[in-house]
């Protein structure tokens, strides 16, 4: 069967025009995916767990879904301070469903956000957002910068449907009008294509930034002959382009969030865009990795305020990245029991993290045997949202997307299994 | 030989994320992306094993040169390995200084571990039910 305008449930580009042909309840085909998309869409339903699996001493053990989900109330119910982290591939309504359950326990919510574009949000925080959608960027774009990312391993659709290569309505040949600016600390097959490829010292973005920043404000004679490693010729080069495009567009990744300077080197990049706002049009975008990790903060926001790393325990929510994001909790041997949901902190997160989540009572719903099962109690496999199930997911400029199920597998949606898990907690604390 | 430790996304990682346990995936993050000339400084021929030792812990991995590199910095998947070597302290942040820790570099001929050896390592308990 041959199933057309299939959303890509990856990465933050959510493409929405895959052709995907299934023969039975297996996937045969998928056409227009990147490698990436494709690997997902041909492999997710090989390597699915059969059913929940539990530890009993030394092993472990088939589980049924009553039982993995009792057990997983219970942990939760006897918890002090219970961490319930990841939420980015899944759905908003999963996510929804987290939240209730985080207040109503007390418990503290962190999504993958706060180990990948959380640093961002914090200077958006303190300096705005001048975003746009991404449509806007392909139909307008005269000008894209790639800044501490890597589109051809990490997004590898973004420059053809939205920048480099996508045709605009505004641009006569899209691809000859448009100049691309890449800033990197190592060349990467994207920098090669780039007009300019700009390689910074590890760790000297938010001076490279600084000196651009003066050169477009007129004040080119306080830039040194070189910026960590940029020659100033280059640097009063690229701030020429930047200057003379009709709209430019900044795209960055965590080579921005993760170095030295973290939020601050991205608060000087909003702050270059709006430097440059002085004179013509820019914007900037931070390029979201899992494809539902921006509707984790959307989501987190409408219903409590802040986009990460919510504390419910003083009965409020509670908002502190570096006290209440996830990492720190467990750096901290804090929490005291763990649902860890759509993510892999087993995979991602420091080993000093790993060792206290392996020490305490915690749970994993994912559709797969990952880094993150060995370190859990109890895992209970659910559908894979885009394959399985429907629901919502956020594109990484805030488009929200109905992505869509074309297979039945027969198992659970990660919503239905948090909303059972919910009503057993309600049960005992709400009676 | 000291060097400047830097993680993030390869497509091999990204095509391995659905099977973890699977041979690929390994492979993928095991990998330590260095400049030919430090290989050649460490005495090292490509495919041959480098131990990273960082702030949080050491690690076996297979060298693989990179020109992209610049000399004086290694680039590992993000993954297990990686994590094996990262503090875990943020700066009030909520990162991790995934991209500017300082590591020792030296040729090994101990193996490579599995994933799941990382988190036996840890205090996990590896589930062995579907490995093919
Ligand atoms: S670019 Fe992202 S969303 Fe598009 S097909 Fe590739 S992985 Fe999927």
């Amino acid at each position: 069967m041959i199933h057309e305008d299939m959303i890509c449930p990856f990465c933050g580009c959510l493409c929405d025009d895959l052709v995907i042909e299934t023969e039975g309840s297996e996937v045969v085909r998928v056409d227009n995916a990147c490698t990436l998309g494709s690997h997902k869409l041909m492999n997710a339903g090989k390597h699915r767990l059969k059913a929940p699996i539990m530890r009993d001493g030394g092993a472990w053990r088939d589980a049924s879904y009553e039982e993995a989900m009792e057990y997983t109330a219970g942990i939760l119910l006897d918890a002090d301070r219970p961490l319930l982290y990841g939420w980015s591939s899944t759905q908003g309504e999963a996510q929804g469903a987290g939240v209730s359950m985080a207040e109503l326990l007390g418990g503290v919510i962190d999504s993958t956000t706060s180990v990948c574009h959380g640093p961002s949000i914090l200077a958006i925080q303190e300096v705005g957002h001048p975003g746009c959608t991404l449509g806007q960027v392909k139909n307008r774009a005269d000008l894209i910068v790639y800044w501490g990312c890597n589109p051809t391993e990490a997004h590898p659709r973004h420059m053809s449907r939205y920048t480099t290569y996508a045709d605009g309505y505004f641009l006569e040949n899209a691809f000859r009008d448009r100049k691309l600016i890449i800033v990197d600390v190592r060349k990467t097959e994207t920098g090669s294509i780039a007009d300019e490829f700009m390689q910074v010292k590890p760790g000297g973005d938010y001076a490279v930034l600084s000196a651009l920043r003066a050169i477009v404000r007129g004040r080119e004679d306080v830039v040194p002959p070189t910026v960590a490693g940029v020659t100033k010729e280059q640097l009063l080069r690229v701030a020429a382009l930047c200057k003379e495009a009709k709209f430019g567009a900044l795209f960055f990744g965590v080579g921005l969030t993760m170095s030295p300077g973290k939020y601050k080197n991205v608060r000087n990049a909003i702050e270059l865009v709006d430097d440059l706002n002085r004179y013509t049009k820019w914007t900037l975008t931070p390029l979201r990795g899992h494809y539902n990790v921006y509707g984790s903060n959307e989501v987190f926001t409408w219903m409590t305020g802040y986009p990460y790393a919510v504390d419910f325990s003083r009965q409020i929510a509670f908002y502190n990245p570096g006290e209440t994001t996830a990492v720190d909790i467990l750096a901290r041997q804090e929490c005291d029991a763990a649902l860890i949901v759509a993510s892999d902190p087993g995979a991602h997160f420091p080993k000093k993290c790993l060792e206290h989540l392996a020490s305490i009572p915690s749970v994993l719903i994912d559709p797969m045997h990952t880094m993150t099962t060995p370190l859990v109690r109890c895992q209970i496999p659910v559908a894979v949202t885009g394959m399985d199930a429907s629901g919502t997911a956020y594109r990484m400029d805030g488009v929200p997307i109905h992505v869509k199920k074309f297979l039945d597998l027969g198992y659970p949606t990660d919503t239905e299994i948090i909303t059972k898990i919910f009503e057993k907690v309600t049960e005992v604390r709400h009676p | 030989m000291k060097a400047r430790f830097n993680t993030g996304r390869t497509s091999a990682q990204g095509q391995g994320l659905e099977a973890k346990a699977r041979p690929e995936y390994m492979a993928a993050t095991s990998i330590c992306m260095m400049n030919p000339v430090d290989l050649m400084d460490l005495e090292l021929e490509e495919g041959e094993r480098v131990l990273v030792r960082g702030p949080a812990g050491e690690v076996v991995l297979t060298a693989v040169q990179n020109e992209g590199v610049p000399q004086g910095t290694v680039y590992v998947p993000m993954g297990p390995y990686a994590n094996a070597v990262i503090d875990a302290g943020t700066h009030a942040t909520g990162m991790p200084d995934y991209k500017s820790c300082t590591v020792d570099l030296e040729p090994t001929d101990d193996e490579v571990k599995r994933p799941a050896e990382l988190m036996e390592a840890v205090g996990g308990l590896a589930y062995l039910g579907d490995e093919e």
